[in-house]
């Protein structure tokens, strides 16, 4: 069984602080997905940093998409990220001054394995774009429209888009549901979690919301001070 | 990489006013640059050219640069006279092979008149070519027809500016023109007989006439004053004058042509060592050597304000694009999320930075074409530079290279300010 992530005895702090991240052991079987629940303040955004090889890990192990992120240099991880990761924000993913569309197909500019992966599957990054879209419910009407003309609904769904193109194996969420309503939440998650899983990629998403909880294969809720 | 440079632009044109005003800023101190060095070098070269074929100025003895500033450019006009004696000794030495003598201080319509004889034509040389005619001839001698002392000869720029033609009658003007004591030599106007095509050289803003012709006009004229405001009726008794009683009792200045250029010292000391007239032969490539002595200051000057003009310019660009990253900082996170290294994020900046200099570069030496366009006719005209726009100088590329690399030093402030917030903010850039 491929594993997406493999973390073990993955201890991460600042200089001079108590541990903030501490994980004994966590697996996700490629194609799943994941929640990590905690409130704010507690470490997940460091932790999808970790994952996202942002970060060096200072201790312990952590393997992403079969890569012990402690042996690849900051060139190799930003290279892996942008190779074979998407990642969501919370909010004000898309660069204001290119419209939807080729805010979606940035990753395929940027890295040409994600072009070719995207022509390979459908055609062109731009068919890609286009039946992503159809997918997570965007009209067509806005592809072209500048970004600031989308509700933050829409914008969540062009990043979704953006994350998907080109086949990446991991999609790290950092609370990606946040800004939307209550109903709309929901709505949104099932259909990342849905497209995402019909490439085949994994989703390992942090929320401080638990309603979200049972779309996911798996859950891991952080631990809280006390029991640290 | 295309990518990126139209990515760049993207980025950039969403932020245009801030970046068009610091590029008219980059443009407009390349425009200084490159402006004041086209006009030092076409100066220099139109100086020069104008020169070409005359080996010695002769005048009376003071100021070699004035000398050959009033005599040769006609700018300023002349203090002091030498005696035409002395012109006629200088005529006679056998090493040299012509000599011009060049009387001034009348105008026409604000182009100095040249009273001078027709040797002028057949051996003044400019940019190394002689004189030819656009239409009629010289002037004629006065010694053998009377009719040539009512005739006179107009240079291209003179004709063109008033559309004159073969047959027009021109009056003259005592002086420079304007002046209270300036009056016209209404009493003697002149047929134009001949127009010269143009030269590049002062010659062509020139009025030219027979030196018998400049004493006509002057004869009875006192101290400057028209002998018809002083006495009316005597003037009316001038009648047609004699060639013979118009022998000038001074001039100007003298243009010495040798048979062999390597004389050019002896004869010198041989006109500075004629004893009756204090005189003084100047080499006109020394005199001009002299002349940019003096003008280098000014000049050194001006290109020193030029880059200190770049500089500020260049610092604007660094400041605006310092001032902008932190307002950039959602982005450079977004660009890392997607698996952008800090380093490219480097690039990125300072390849829009490039991109805004190499913009104002390019405009600058657009406007700096342009306003040499522009003002080429004013040049020429005024003071007798011949612009040319087009390439820039091997010189001008020197300072654009300068600029470019200024340009890129300046651009590192920013850009290492991206690398650092990219690695500092990662994913997580603190939300404004």
């Amino acid at each position: 069984m491929r594993l997406a992530l493999h973390l073990s005895e993955l201890i991460h702090a600042w200089p001079g602080q108590a541990p903030l991240i501490r994980i004994d052991e966590l697996q996700l079987p490629q194609g799943q997905h994941l929640f990590i629940q905690g409130p704010s303040g507690c470490g997940k955004s460091t932790l999808l940093s970790l994952l996202a090889g942002v970060q060096q890990v200072q201790h312990g192990r952590c393997e992403v998409l079969g890569h012990d992120m402690r042996n690849l240099n900051s060139v190799q991880r930003d290279r892996l990220r942008g190779e074979q990761m998407g990642v969501i924000f919370q909010q004000f993913n898309l660069l204001p001054f290119i419209n939807a569309q080729a805010n979606a197909l940035l990753p395929t500019k940027l890295f040409p394995s994600r072009a070719a992966a995207a022509s390979k599957a459908f055609g062109s990054p731009v068919r890609q774009a286009q039946s992503l879209a159809e997918s997570l419910g965007l009209s067509a009407l806005l592809w072209q429209q500048p970004v600031h003309q989308l509700s933050v609904g829409q914008q969540q769904r062009v990043a979704a888009v953006r994350a998907l193109m080109g086949q990446p194996q991991l999609i790290i969420a950092d609370e990606p549901t946040s800004a939307l309503d209550d109903t709309k939440q929901l709505e949104f998650l099932d259909l990342l979690l849905e497209t995402a899983a019909s490439q085949g990629a994994s989703v390992v998403m942090v929320s401080h919301n638990a309603r979200l909880a049972d779309r996911f294969h798996q859950v891991y809720v952080w631990p809280t001070k006390e029991a640290a | 990489m295309i990518f990126w440079f139209g990515f760049a632009w993207q980025s950039a044109w969403s932020r245009r006013q801030a970046l068009a005003l610091v590029t008219i800023s980059v443009a407009v101190s390349v425009l200084i640059l490159l402006s004041v060095q086209q006009l030092r070098d076409d100066a220099r070269r139109s100086f020069s050219n104008a020169l070409s074929g005359v080996d010695l100025i002769v005048g009376p003895r003071g100021s070699a640069t004035e000398l050959m500033l009033y005599s040769v450019f006609q700018l300023g006009r002349p203090s002091r006279n030498m005696g035409y004696a002395g012109f006629q000794e200088i005529q006679t030495m056998p090493q040299v092979r012509w000599a011009v003598p060049i009387q001034l201080g009348d105008t026409y319509q604000g182009h100095p008149v040249l009273g001078t004889t027709a040797t002028l034509f057949t051996e003044f040389k400019s940019q190394g070519q002689g004189l030819s005619w656009a239409h009629g001839r010289a002037f004629g001698n006065p010694q053998l027809q009377v009719a040539a002392l009512k005739e006179v000869v107009l240079g291209a720029e003179v004709a063109r500016r008033f559309g004159h033609q073969l047959g027009d009658q021109l009056v003259m003007t005592h002086g420079a023109g304007g002046g209270p004591e300036d009056t016209d030599h209404e009493d003697q106007p002149l047929t134009v007989v001949g127009i010269l095509k143009a030269t590049g050289a002062p010659i062509d803003r020139s009025v030219l006439v027979n030196l018998e012709t400049f004493e006509a006009m002057h004869q009875g004229w006192g101290l400057g004053i028209s002998p018809r405001a002083l006495q009316a009726a005597q003037a009316q008794q001038i009648v047609t004058p004699d060639a013979k009683n118009l022998e000038p009792v001074s001039l100007s200045a003298v243009w010495v042509g040798l048979h062999n250029r390597s004389d050019v010292f002896s004869v010198r000391r041989k006109i500075e060592s004629i004893n009756r007239d204090p005189l003084m032969a100047v080499m006109p490539g020394v005199a001009l050597d002299e002349l940019w002595q003096v003008v280098k200051v000014v000049e050194n000057t001006l290109v020193l304000v030029g880059l200190l003009v770049a500089a500020s310019a260049m610092l604007s660009v660094a400041a605006v694009l310092l001032v902008a990253m932190a307002g950039r900082r959602k982005e450079l996170a977004i660009l890392r999320a997607m698996g952008v290294s800090p380093k490219a994020m480097l690039g990125y900046v300072l390849l829009e930075a490039v991109l805004i200099c190499f913009l104002g570069i390019l405009l600058g030496e657009l406007l700096s074409q342009g306003l040499m366009w522009a003002a080429q006719d004013l040049l020429r005209v005024q003071f007798g530079v011949l612009v040319q726009p087009g390439w820039p100088s091997a010189q001008a590329w020197l300072s654009l290279g300068a600029v470019g690399i200024v340009a890129v030093l300046a651009s590192l402030l920013p850009a290492w300010q991206a690398y650092r917030l990219s690695l500092v903010d990662g994913l997580h850039p603190p939300t404004v």
